[in-house]
């Protein structure tokens, strides 16, 4: 029981790699915290799925791009637990990983960079800002950033998403930098192309083939698979690691 | 959930008994209902089907069939039609397979089923396909026209999801009715097909019916053939022999029945490149549909002598079924599936204690198995649902004697090899009784017009009708425009 007294929260949890996370940590003892946006359905069933674990789970509404709405989904969790030792910022805004129709740098809009830069940092902003009091509070806590191994090989460059998730690991490492002092890591975790997700539905076949051939473990991630390092990142086995991002991709980035 | 499985042109749901077949468990099982004929309404569908073929599709032209193949097989293609939804729904659900094999798989076999393929499937078959549709003359002298069965009678086998297309495709190309009867394994995908096909062209709507009976039933059976000029039918070597004894002598009898099927790699797909990509391109041949298929190979002959030995492609081999094993997780077994496959993996594993030359490599739960032996041996079936032997041979040119007391239920060889071996090989295979050679990785994708079995699909369905210029010559004296 890695995390037998631990309360996590993860955003965007009710479905794909976040669903996954919160099982994982449920399995490994801690209690979860499971946002979601809308799709209250699937989040309570990830909280029964948590449960049948033998721990407390619970499902909370919150849409983390709104800064009110991400700070009183912060207040909630502590209402209901007492406490955040574990975050992880999972959530980000749907996008449609389709190597044939995306949209090509003259096609896109600042607009289309600044709603990714909401959907992903706007959000861990939010949420940190929430929460490192409360975990300087304690002086223990760790943060884990979900971001992509596309900002280090832009294998399709899906420009505004990927700017997002580099900026998104810059924030970490600044965070880092000031908050270990405190006592509290950050991390961040970069999974190569997930399947399956709903982002990752429609991804072609040929796509897929390309990026296992280029792969060294010869597949796909699963959301399974990116959950393990996520977990590692938050328990006391990487207790020294700190401002670091793992690829997560069957060693397509190696660094 | 629940879905009715069949097509019975003529009668409606509330004329017709229909019994429960459950697949699945929990939230996502699935109850199928199947048809229970009487024997009058067996009669009166055979006797409708045939009436109809005659009345409808015997007039069609054979472009004009083509043509509605290819629409009903587009709309099948398009990923939010009412069929194909349905499909890739419930399939997984009743054969167990993993989701994602049988959508991609199911593209895979219908898209040789379009226009071009089907012209190609025909010209196989019929130098001048027209003879289809009106007497043409021959080079002999004399003029001949191809007549198909008035009733073709399908008995098809549930191992691959989709296979009642295959004989259903070659009944309409030369103008049978077609009655066929579904598996209990998968007793699905012909009523789709057939209910897409009389939505896409309603005249036919009657020129085919998808039934079903309980195995081993033999009154319905015998009412189906009493009827039919011709029977298709997919399944055991038993089987196959029982309904050939059934039949009457004139009924003419196309029979699929068990086959075995393996690989072969040459030296020259093993360099430190290419021995990867072959043993993802092999693991892909076994993994499909979990090793059901005829085509699926059984062992890998593996040359010697390359920068990757066979023993190292075989530890590649293992690790691509492993992540095979990720992507397309391998369906559940059957008790008697899963007894199989342990006796046949706990048998290799006892030759391992006496024969250091042999090795197996496997997962934990027992989901892929590897066998290696350093020592060529002939050829034996596998435990299927992937399981493998990789043998060690000296040249490629050494396997036809390891396959040939196989010789009667041979069929297809994968062959990752240099364009000359390719040919050397395939000459000394054919001479065992193989009957066809795929790319590795292509295996289990039989291209459109391939000789099933080495048989002619269509040619063996119909009869020539030929007029002899004889006759010809005996018309021209009788002919009001005689001078």
């Amino acid at each position: 029981m890695t995390f037998g007294d631990r309360v996590v929260l993860v955003t965007g949890a009710s479905r794909g790699i976040g669903a996954e996370i919160a099982r994982a940590f449920a399995r490994e003892g801690a209690a979860v915290a499971v946002n979601f946006v809308k799709n209250a359905n699937a989040a309570n069933t990830v909280v029964e799925q948590c449960k049948e674990e033998g721990n407390e789970a619970a499902a909370f509404q919150a849409d983390v791009t709104d800064i009110d709405s991400g700070t009183r989904l912060i207040d909630e969790v502590m209402r209901h637990y007492g406490k955040i030792d574990i975050l992880v910022n999972n959530a980000f805004r749907p996008y449609k990983f389709e190597p044939e129709k995306r949209k090509m740098f003259w096609e896109l809009d600042w607009d289309h960079y600044w709603s990714q830069i909401e959907g992903t940092l706007l959000s861990t902003h939010t949420l940190c800002k929430a929460v490192v009091p409360l975990m300087t509070q304690v002086r223990k806590g760790a943060i884990v950033n979900v971001a992509t191994d596309l900002v280090e090989r832009p294998t399709i460059p899906y420009h505004d998403y990927t700017t997002a998730k580099a900026a998104l690991i810059g924030f970490s490492k600044n965070l880092a930098a000031e908050l270990g002092p405190l006592g509290i890591r950050v991390n961040c975790v970069a999974p190569g192309l997930v399947f399956p997700t709903d982002a990752t539905l429609s991804t072609p076949e040929e796509a897929k083939d390309e990026i296992i051939e280029n792969t060294p473990l010869g597949r796909l991630a699963k959301p399974k698979d990116v959950a393990g390092p996520v977990l590692f990142l938050a328990s006391d086995w990487s207790g020294f690691m700190t401002g670091q991002t793992l690829y997560v991709d069957g060693g397509l980035v190696m660094k | 959930m629940a879905e009715f499985a069949g097509y019975l042109p003529g009668f409606s749901k509330e004329q017709v008994e229909w019994q429960a077949l459950n697949f699945g468990a929990g939230s996502s099982s699935l109850r199928v209902s199947v048809p229970l004929l009487s024997e009058a309404q067996m009669i009166v569908l055979c006797e409708r089907v045939e009436r109809s073929a005659n009345d409808y599709l015997k007039n069609r032209s054979v472009t004009d069939i083509i043509d509605i193949i290819d629409r009903t097989i587009a709309r099948l293609l398009t990923r939010d039609d009412f069929f194909r939804l349905k499909a890739e729904k419930f399939l997984p659900v009743v054969t167990g397979y993993d989701s994602e094999m049988v959508r991609l798989a199911l593209t895979k076999y219908l898209k040789t089923f379009r226009k071009p393929e089907l012209t190609r499937f025909l010209a196989e078959d019929f130098p001048n396909p027209q003879i289809l549709d009106s007497f043409q003359p021959l080079t002999k002298g004399g003029f001949g026209r191809a007549f198909g069965p008035n009733l073709l009678a399908h008995i098809w086998a549930g191992n691959v999801p989709g296979l009642p297309v295959w004989s259903l495709v070659a009944g309409l190309l030369v103008k049978a009715g077609s009655v066929g009867k579904v598996s209990s394994a998968e007793p699905l995908f012909a009523g789709w097909f057939a209910n897409a096909l009389a939505e896409t062209e309603p005249e036919i709507a009657d020129c085919f019916a998808v039934v079903w009976w309980k195995g081993g039933e033999k009154t319905q059976e015998r009412n189906l053939f009493i009827r039919a000029d011709a029977v298709f039918a997919y399944g055991s070597t038993k089987t196959l022999g029982e309904i050939r004894d059934s039949l009457p002598v004139s009924t003419r009898f196309l029979g699929h029945g068990h086959k075995v099927s393996f690989g072969i790699i040459s030296a020259a797909a093993l360099n430190t490149r290419k021995a990867q990509i072959t043993a993802r391109m092999a693991a892909q041949d076994i993994a499909v549909f979990d090793q059901q298929g005829c085509y699926s190979p059984q062992i890998f002959y593996v040359e010697r002598g390359a920068r990757v030995s066979p023993r190292q492609f075989a530890g590649y081999l293992a690790n691509e079924l492993a992540c095979l094993e990720e992507k397309y997780p391998r369906r559940a077994l059957t008790p008697a599936e899963a007894r199989d496959v342990a006796k046949w993996r706990q048998k290799e594993e006892l030759k391992t204690l006496s024969d250091a030359e042999i090795e197996v490599l496997r997962d934990d739960e027992g989901a892929w198995v590897v066998v290696y032996y350093n020592d060529s041996v002939d050829l034996s079936p596998s435990g299927l649902n992937r399981t493998i032997k990789v043998v060690a041979v000296d040249t490629p040119m050494q396997v036809p004697s390891h396959v040939q007391s196989f010789r009667d239920v041979l069929q297809s060889v994968g062959v990752a090899a240099t364009p000359e071996e390719l040919h050397l090989i395939a000459k000394a295979l054919g001479g065992v009784g193989v009957t066809r050679i795929s790319g590795i990785g292509s295996m289990s994708s039989p291209e459109a017009g391939w000789h099933h079995d080495g048989r002619f699909n269509l040619k063996d369905l119909v009869t020539i009708t030929e007029i002899e210029s004889s006759a010809e010559t005996v018309s021209e004296t009788l002919a009001p425009y005689l001078d």
